[in-house]
């Protein structure tokens, strides 16, 4: 399988001197296409760290992050922001909906900035997928906030982007909202082809990928198939001692 | 408590500075203007105290119609002179001319935006001009010139200087260059002295004297010999000892330059006003977005009190430290007030800078007052906030409060463009009343709820409804324009208030443009309507109010072509009655009614024929304000003191306002009047005569022996009065650019609020590929958009207000209600300019958000 996302000896030192820190501290990791990977670890593991890195929202202090190809370290503030736009879907912990468009307009936000309109049947395929048909005109204020997280997928997966990067989709979310959220990621990834890249810290949340990445100060402490619920809290445990 | 205040302040000094900039500037304007006038006023008090050295006692004539009359005041005869002289223990008296003149070499004229003047030369112990080259005349064919004209327009000893006063302009020989004792600046005046009955000849006073200067005997004091001559002279005639005329000289000076000062104070209350606007904006703004703070202050056990305490000594901070930072604004201000004046024309003494303690008083108080008032409504909001609030998630105090508060604003901002036009255009009381109407009107509307609902509504419909219209282009900008719309009309409350700012300025820019267009369109209305003449004779710089000489008719007429001249005067006198001076216009009845048609009201060309020195015809507006009728006897001052008794013979209306308060004919204003000069001459060609056989005869008469004197046909009469009031236009939008100036700190400041407000969703714009270039394309067309929201309240405000006094108090004028489309459609584009001005700093830093910390903001 091919890499969508590649890093190597990626490093990221925040800080000087005696007061610097480690958040990364030398991760190699590649993701395939079409695949659901899960990164955990515990507060300050450096997972929230690699996850920007990786989406060029942030630049290493050394190592290369390559993205279908592209070296990201090679392009400028305009280039990568473009790479962006086309290339990375994000969902937030916050869902960070504008609260002056409505779900439509919010869905197509990525596509709008760029100049493009939408794909009519890709549209219409992605809102019967996140169920959010009968809300099209609603604003963010009007949404639950299973509903705007909804709306978030849907805005990621818009572009058809290389990777979609969940940053704790969950964390905001009460259980019933949230497991549709984990379903709705793993349908992109198995009906779409879509790759996906999550962050959380939640074991149930992990249990819905194909792979879960452990980190633990800034390195990756364990890579291996994914795990159910109870398999994961065990793993972290085993991990912590 | 105060410790967080101060802490808060500092933390927010970034906008702190911004928000304080708007008072500054307003600041500024009022301290330069009090620091420019008195450095005048100390400038000119210097020269006349030098001028009084060696004065035991100066007599005067007496100015009984105050020293802001524009009149010509009486003379001195010799035969008071020789009185004086024998006065016990006077030393030495003599007779001085001093007059203002127009002064020309090669053939240009000097100094033509001040005055020049002409004094005599005197005894050795008076004299108060030293020669610096060459030596002061000594015959009547000899002239000596002041050093910093001669400097300025590098005339040499030998030259040929042309002195043309109230008689045919005479050619002297420099025969010295001079200066003033002191070497006080005289700004741009220049001064010529010539000898006794040379400058009597000038100032066409022969025999007569302007002052007599008297110097004591060792044994007697000043003070006594001026009682003693006091004795022996009439009232019409003052005595002064030297200090107190140096010292008269000042203070009818400052009460001269009173208009001055009053004139650019006005300009700095707007500008203090837009300023007040913009802090208030800005408390509203930053106390709703501090909502958790004061709830967890509150629940911290704060009282409203301390809450509304700490709001109000962070405007009294704000407030002092933006008066300081104006106070020092208005140090360099001062001399770009004073370049401003030289630029349209008036050249006026300024050694040095007087920083007078009142000055530093009233400006920080102005400022800091200002900025308190400002933030109190804000203030009290903030401690309505409930403990609960630091708990709660988000700021939903904005929408509301801003709104319920908007009728203060409206109402506020009515009260006080109601006074300022009072001040700004001096109405009559017609539409006074029409004003106070118009504000009852309005706040009884306030009191009844519905109403005041129901306005509020479509006053935030008109705003949202403004931008959407306005932002119709933007749509073609895609998503960006979509976003910056939106953001716009987000907050109706908050960019009308900051849209207002900016209104205010604009208006009053395009209220004086109508206003100014209207004026030209009506006299130009006026002259054709009554004009019958060929061509205008009248003194080619205003500078000193000169006149021109008498002698000017009787020439003129005898040119081959010309069928008559009429000379005009104007002058001034006291109505018995009537408080104030009444302007007055003198003229030749018989020749008058040839070339000029009076709208009579009462009487006929023939009353006028009839006035001789007994008569007088009133016009209008000054018979209706004053309720005379005809046959009505006024008694009247004039200058000199004398009392005439006129009978009113006629009422006539005269919407080019060349026929004052009351008309009288030039052979009363010569006597009783001592009128020396005329204002202007109208000359017609006989039958079948053209202009071109004409005007370039009477332009070689003029150069020839009147140099100050231009002809000028009725339309290049109305060009160059069009130019004048373009001229007074541009001053006037010189000194609202600093309230337009005042009112982009509001944009800019509202723009930074509101991008820290949205700084996540900024993050995330960025984060799915937002480039910085769009981020600040979108916040360049939302200053923009606000900037013309306000452009276009603001003009059509100023519209309104001047259709309102076009058919209130300016009606009957013969106003005419025109818009200057040029002037508008500029206006509209500087707006917008003005907007992508103040967003050049915001929309960088809303460009270079960092990505994952303002992610990261709650």
């Amino acid at each position: 399988m091919t890499a969508i996302v590649a890093a190597s000896a990626l490093t990221r030192r925040y800080g000087e001197g005696d007061v610097a820190v480690d958040a990364l501290a030398g991760i190699d990791i590649e993701f395939e296409a079409g695949r659901f990977a899960a990164i955990m670890g515990p507060s300050g593991s450096g997972k929230s760290t690699l996850m920007h890195l990786l989406a060029g929202l942030d630049r290493p202090t050394s190592g290369t992050v390559t993205l279908e190809g592209i070296e990201l370290a090679t392009l400028d503030d305009r280039a990568l922001t473009i790479l962006r736009r086309e290339k990375v879907g994000f969902i937030f912990q916050t869902f960070n909906l504008l609260p002056i468009l409505d779900a439509r307009e919010n869905i197509t936000l990525p596509l709008s900035i760029a100049g493009n309109g939408a794909d009519k049947a890709w549209f219409d395929r992605l809102i019967d997928t996140v169920g959010i048909r009968d809300r099209l005109h609603h604003r963010p204020a009007q949404l639950s906030g299973g509903q705007q997280q909804r709306v978030a997928v849907a805005r990621a997966l818009i572009s058809r982007p290389a990777v979609v990067f969940a940053d704790e989709p969950t964390g905001n979310l009460d259980s019933t909202a949230g497991g549709e959220v984990l379903d709705l990621l793993r349908r992109a990834v198995d009906d779409f082809g879509q790759t996906v890249v999550m962050v959380s810290h939640d074991a149930h949340a992990a249990s819905h990928a194909d792979r879960l990445i452990v980190l633990a100060d800034g390195r990756v402490v364990h890579d291996g198939e994914a795990l159910s619920a109870d398999g994961v809290l065990d793993l972290m445990k085993s991990l912590k001692t | 408590m105060s410790r967080v205040v101060v802490r808060g302040f500092f933390a927010r000094r970034l906008r702190a500075f911004l928000t304080g900039i708007a008072i500054a500037l307003g600041v500024a304007l009022m301290s330069g203007t009090y620091i420019l006038t008195d450095t005048i006023n100390h400038s000119f008090a210097a020269i006349f105290n030098t001028g009084a050295r060696g004065r035991s006692v100066v007599v005067t004539p007496h100015q009984g119609l105050g020293s802001t009359a524009a009149v010509q005041t009486a003379t001195i005869n010799e035969a008071t002179l020789a009185k004086v002289r024998k006065v016990p223990g006077v030393a030495v008296a003599s007779g001085e001319v001093f007059t203002t003149v127009s002064l020309f070499a090669d053939g240009k004229r000097l100094n033509k935006n001040a005055p020049s003047f002409v004094g005599s030369t005197l005894p050795a112990r008076f004299e108060n001009f030293s020669a610096v080259q060459g030596r002061l005349p000594s015959s009547g064919t000899e002239v000596a010139i002041d050093q910093a004209t001669a400097q300025r327009y590098a005339l040499k000893v030998g030259e040929t200087l042309r002195v043309a006063g109230a008689s045919a302009a005479v050619d002297y020989r420099i025969g010295g260059i001079v200066k003033f004792a002191g070497a006080t600046s005289f700004g741009g005046a220049g001064v010529a002295v010539l000898t006794l009955p040379q400058a009597q000849r000038v100032a066409s006073e022969p025999g007569a004297f302007d002052e007599l200067v008297v110097a004591a005997s060792p044994s007697v004091s000043d003070k006594d010999l001026r009682a003693r001559i006091r004795a022996m002279l009439p009232r019409t005639l003052d005595v002064r000892t030297g200090l107190q005329e140096a010292a008269q000289q000042t203070s009818d000076l400052e009460n001269q330059l009173g208009f001055l000062r009053t004139f650019l104070l006005i300009f700095a209350y707007v500008a203090l006003f837009v300023g007040a606007f913009i802090i208030f904006n800005t408390f509203s703004i930053t106390v709703a977005q501090r909502t958790r703070e004061f709830g967890l202050l509150r629940m911290l056990g704060a009282t409203r009190g301390q809450i509304v305490r700490s709001v109000v000594a962070e405007g009294v901070m704000l407030g002092l430290g933006g008066a300081i930072l104006g106070l020092l604004g208005g140090l360099a201000l001062a001399p770009g007030l004073d370049q401003l004046f030289k630029a349209f024309g008036a050249d006026l003494p300024d050694s040095g800078t007087v920083i007078e303690f009142r000055t530093v008083w009233v400006s920080l108080l102005a400022g800091t007052v200002v900025t308190v008032i400002a933030g109190l409504l804000p203030a009290l909001r903030a401690s309505r906030v409930t403990p609960i609030a630091a708990m709660r998630e988000g700021v939903s105090l904005t929408e509301k409060g801003v709104r319920s508060h908007m009728r203060r604003r409206i109402g506020i901002g009515v009260i006080v463009a109601a006074v300022l036009l009072r001040v700004v255009l001096e109405l009559r009381s017609g539409a006074g009343i029409v004003t106070i109407v118009v504000i009852v009107a309005i706040v009884l509307l306030w009191r009844v709820p519905q109403s005041r609902a129901r306005i509020k509504a479509a006053f935030s419909a008109v705003i949202v409804a403004l931008a959407r219209l306005l932002a119709r282009p933007l749509e073609l900008r895609g998503i960006v324009g979509r976003l910056a719309r939106d953001n716009t009309i987000r907050h109706p409350g908050r960019t009308a208030a900051t849209a207002m700012a900016l209104m205010i300025g604009l208006a009053l820019v395009s209220l004086i443009s109508v206003l100014a267009a209207g004026t030209k369109a009506s006299i130009n209305n006026a002259i054709d309507a009554s004009f019958a003449g060929d061509l205008i004779l009248s003194n080619s710089s205003a500078a000193g109010n000169t006149g021109i000489p008498t002698e000017i008719p009787a020439a003129v007429r005898a040119i081959p072509g010309v069928s008559s001249v009429t000379a005009i005067a104007f002058t001034e006198g006291r109505v018995k009655g009537i408080g104030g001076n009444a302007s007055i216009t003198a003229l030749d009845p018989a020749s008058f009614s040839r070339v000029y048609r009076i709208d009579w009201d009462k009487g006929s060309n023939a009353s006028l024929e009839g006035l001789g020195t007994t008569g007088t015809v009133l016009t209008k507006g000054f018979a209706n304000a004053h309720h005379l009728h005809v046959g009505a006897r006024l008694s009247v001052q004039t200058p000199s003191g004398q009392r005439v008794t006129l009978s009113v013979r006629g009422i006539a209306t005269d919407n080019a306002r060349l026929l004052a308060d009351l008309t009288i004919t030039l052979p009363l204003a010569r006597t009783a009047f001592n009128q020396r000069t005329d204002a202007v001459d109208f000359v017609s060609y006989a039958p079948g005569v053209s202009n071109s056989q004409v005007q370039p005869t009477v332009n070689r008469l003029l150069a020839a022996r009147f140099p100050q004197t231009q002809s000028q046909t009725a339309a290049q009469f109305k060009t160059s009065l069009g130019g004048q009031i373009n001229s007074l236009l541009a001053l006037i939008y010189v000194l609202l650019a600093l309230s337009v100036i005042v009112s982009l700190f509001g944009i800019v400041n509202t723009l930074v609020l509101s991008i820290f407000e949205r700084t996540r969703e900024l993050g995330m714009l960025r984060a799915i590929g937002t480039t910085k270039r769009q981020v600040r394309q979108m916040i360049r067309y939302e200053s923009v958009l606000t900037a013309l929201v306000g452009g276009v309240l603001g003009i059509v405000l100023g519209i309104v207000i001047a259709a309102i006094l076009a058919g209130t108090a300016l009606s009957g004028s013969g106003f005419v209600f025109v818009v200057p489309p040029i002037t508008m459609v500029v206006l509209f584009v500087l707006a917008g300019l003005a907007g992508l001005i103040a967003a050049a700093w915001p929309a960088r830093r809303a460009a270079s958000v960092d990505i994952l910390a303002a992610l990261a903001t709650e």
